[in-house]
C-alpha cells in the first residue's frame, strides 16, 4: 500500500509536467511539429520496445521468486538491469546528436530557435532527464533486489521487496508510454 | 494468493508490442489525419497504461481498494488538466 502512495506522488510530479506541455502545445502546435521533427521515430520506438520487454521481464522475476526460484529470478532481474542501460545508452545518442547540433538550453541554436520550439526542447530534455534519472534509480533498486536475493533476504515467503521494484519499474515504463507518443509522434 | 504464469506475462507483452504497432504506423502513414492521430495516439497510449497496470502491475488480482485508489488519483489528474485547459485558453 505505501508503495502504490508513493508511485502516486510520482504520477502526479510528471502529471503536472504533462499539464505544462498540454498548455505550451496548445499556444504553440506548428512550432511543436516543426521540434518534433528533430527526433528520430526509430530511436523513440526502440526505446520503448525495450522498455515493454524490461516490463515483462521484471514480472516474470516475481513470479519466479513466488514458484521458489531465486536463480531464474536474478536472472530475470539482471535482464531487466541489462535493457534499462540500453534505454540509457540510446538516450545518450539522442541527447548527444542534439547537444552537438547546439539544441541545448543556453547553447546558440536553442537560444536563437523561435519561442514555440525552444519550448519543446526544453520540455524534451527536462521530462526524458527526468525520466532518465528514474531510471538510473530503477536500475539501483534492481540491483539491490539482486543482492539481497542471492543473500537469501528475499526469497519465496519473503519477496516484497521484488514487487515494489516492480511496481516502480511499471511505473517508469508507464511514464514512458505517454512521452514517446507526445514528443515523437506529433505529426 | 494469484501468482501470474510466464506465459500469461509473455501474452501482456504482445498486446503491448502490437499496440505499439499501431500507434506509430497511424502516426506515421496517418499524418493527414492531424488531430485525430493524436487524440488516437493518446487514446492507444491510455490502454496501454491499462494493460500495465491490470496485468503487469497486478491490479486484476489484487483488493479491489488499489483499482479505487488509481482510478480516483487518475480522475483527480484529469480534472486538473481540464480545469487548467478551460482556463488557459479562454483567455
Amino acid at each position: 500500500m505505501g508503495m502504490w502512495l508513493f508511485l502516486f506522488t510520482e504520477l502526479l510530479l510528471f502529471g503536472g509536467l504533462f499539464i505544462v506541455y498540454m498548455v505550451y502545445r496548445s499556444l504553440n502546435p506548428e512550432s511543436f511539429l516543426l521540434a518534433s521533427f528533430e527526433l528520430d521515430v526509430a530511436m523513440g520506438t526502440f526505446n520503448t520496445v525495450v522498455l515493454l520487454v524490461s516490463s515483462m521481464t521484471i514480472a516474470m522475476s516475481i513470479t519466479a521468486i513466488q514458484t521458489g526460484n531465486a536463480k531464474k529470478s536474478i536472472f530475470l532481474l539482471y535482464t531487466t538491469l541489462g535493457l534499462a542501460i540500453v534505454f540509457l545508452i540510446v538516450k545518450y545518442f539522442e541527447w548527444s546528436a542534439k547537444i552537438h547540433h547546439g539544441l541545448f538550453p543556453g547553447f546558440e541554436v536553442y537560444d536563437n530557435l523561435p519561442p514555440g520550439e525552444s519550448l519543446f526542447f526544453f520540455l524534451y530534455f527536462f521530462m526524458t532527464g527526468l525520466h532518465a534519472l528514474h531510471i538510473i534509480i530503477g536500475g539501483i533498486i534492481i540491483s539491490v533486489v539482486i543482492y539481497r536475493t542471492k543473500k537469501g533476504l528475499v526469497n519465496k515467503e519473503k519477496y516484497t521487496l521484488t514487487e515494489n521494484a516492480g511496481l516502480y519499474w511499471h511505473l517508469v515504463d508507464l511514464i514512458w508510454i505517454y512521452l514517446f507518443p507526445l514528443f515523437y509522434l506529433i505529426h | 494468493m494469484h501468482i501470474t504464469s510466464y506465459k500469461d506475462h509473455f501474452s501482456t507483452l504482445i498486446a503491448l508490442l502490437l499496440l505499439t504497432v499501431i500507434t506509430v504506423v497511424i502516426s506515421v502513414f496517418g499524418a493527414n489525419l492531424r488531430s485525430l492521430s493524436v487524440f488516437t495516439a493518446l487514446l492507444i497510449a491510455t490502454v496501454k497504461v491499462i494493460v500495465v497496470a491490470y496485468y503487469f502491475m497486478h491490479l486484476k488480482y489484487d483488493k479491489k481498494i488499489y483499482t479505487w485508489l488509481v482510478l480516483i488519483v487518475a480522475i483527480l489528474f484529469v480534472s486538473f488538466a481540464v480545469l487548467t485547459s478551460i482556463e488557459y485558453l479562454n483567455r
